[in-house]
């Protein structure tokens, strides 16, 4: 099947985000959209990834479960899975490896857990939009052999790109690559590029994304999608 | 000496600050992790990071400044965030290396 997919999206966890990206609300702008198959990708932490399963579900709305790791570098990455449970061991290890500092709301946001019915369970105690002490050459391997899709977040961008931030794309074995602008056909050759919106507003949802031929919304399965669209 | 006293070379004030901020030192730093985890209060954060974020981490860790290296152009909203904080936004087409320098003999160090 031909699908449209946005697997970078941020809900009101992640400090730096609109609080009205309520798991509901992402569903419902991403199906208005056009949408068929969506990814929560917050900060460092997989915490909004029950509601947002449920949100999905009441919707009959395909989703997988992701999280944006920041490394050591600050250089950002998707980690997307399949299984919520496996997304949820993946983002509790990734949490451990943040710095002990406590986020400051005023300063950085609040980091509101949600649930479907968008009551607020707890705040997030430590800063998620800030860098673990993993490095990129590490969290690669431990997406992939966690099981996840691995995407390095908008390589092409200025701000917590992989290029920017460590002077290269190393040649690793990504899904795809993220990208916001024009791209490079050395790196299209290599990797599959994606474009996905990482709305942090409503209004941000399906800005960018990317079309795929897929059997499934399952990572075997759109990893052999992604393949397909390989620069020839 | 006074955030508004700081002057070098090639050194623009792009938001300045009020009151008596008292740049005591400098740290340099792109990693904004690092930065949280070692700049000391009073310190003017000598960097390339032109957004937001510097200015909530430099607030957090009480830099009395941030100083924009390569004459990078700061985004409308760090600016915003910058007046709000009350710290100070400079830009110089210095490198790190310059800047520090710079600051570092203005400082008299």
């Amino acid at each position: 099947m031909k699908a449209f997919i946005d697997f970078h999206i941020h809900s009101c966890l992640s400090p730096c985000a609109s609080l009205e990206m309520s798991p509901r609300t992402i569903v419902a702008r991403s199906k208005a959209a056009g949408i068929d198959c969506i990814a929560l990708t917050d900060h460092s932490c997989a915490e909004n990834l029950p509601a947002f399963h449920a949100a999905c579900a009441e919707a009959g709305m395909s989703c997988l479960y992701g999280l944006e790791a920041s490394t050591a570098e600050e250089v950002h990455v998707l980690c997307i899975f399949d299984d919520l449970s496996r997304a949820m061991d993946f983002g509790r290890m990734i949490y451990s490896h943040l710095p002990a500092k406590p986020n400051n709301p005023k300063l950085f946001g609040t980091q509101p857990v949600v649930t479907v019915n968008e009551e607020v369970t707890h705040f997030v105690k430590k800063l998620l939009n800030i860098g673990t002490d993993i490095s990129f050459f590490h969290l690669v391997p431990m997406a992939l052999d966690a099981g996840a899709l691995c995407i390095p977040s908008h390589i092409d961008r200025e701000m917590c790109g992989a290029i920017s931030h460590l002077g290269f794309l190393p040649d690793l074995p990504y899904d795809a690559v993220e990208v916001v602008g024009d791209v490079p056909a050395e790196i299209a050759r290599r990797w599959p590029v994606v474009r996905f919106s990482d709305a942090h507003q409503p209004e941000q949802i399906a800005r960018r994304f990317t079309e795929v031929e897929t059997e499934a919304f399952t990572v075997p399965a759109l990893r052999e999608a992604f393949q397909r669209l390989l620069l020839k | 000496m006074k955030t508004n006293e700081l002057t070098f070379p090639g050194l623009q004030c792009v938001q300045p600050a009020s009151g008596d901020v008292e740049i005591t030192g400098g740290y340099t730093s792109d990693l904004l992790s690092d930065v949280m985890a070692h700049l000391k209060e009073g310190d003017a954060l000598i960097t390339i990071q032109a957004h937001k974020n510097t200015v909530a981490v430099a607030s957090l860790t009480g830099a009395s400044a941030v100083i924009l290296c390569h004459g990078r152009t700061a985004s409308p909203d760090m600016l915003q965030a910058a007046a709000k904080e009350n710290i100070a936004v400079f830009v110089s087409p210095g490198s790190q290396f310059e800047n520090t320098c710079a600051l570092a003999k203005c400082l008299g160090k």
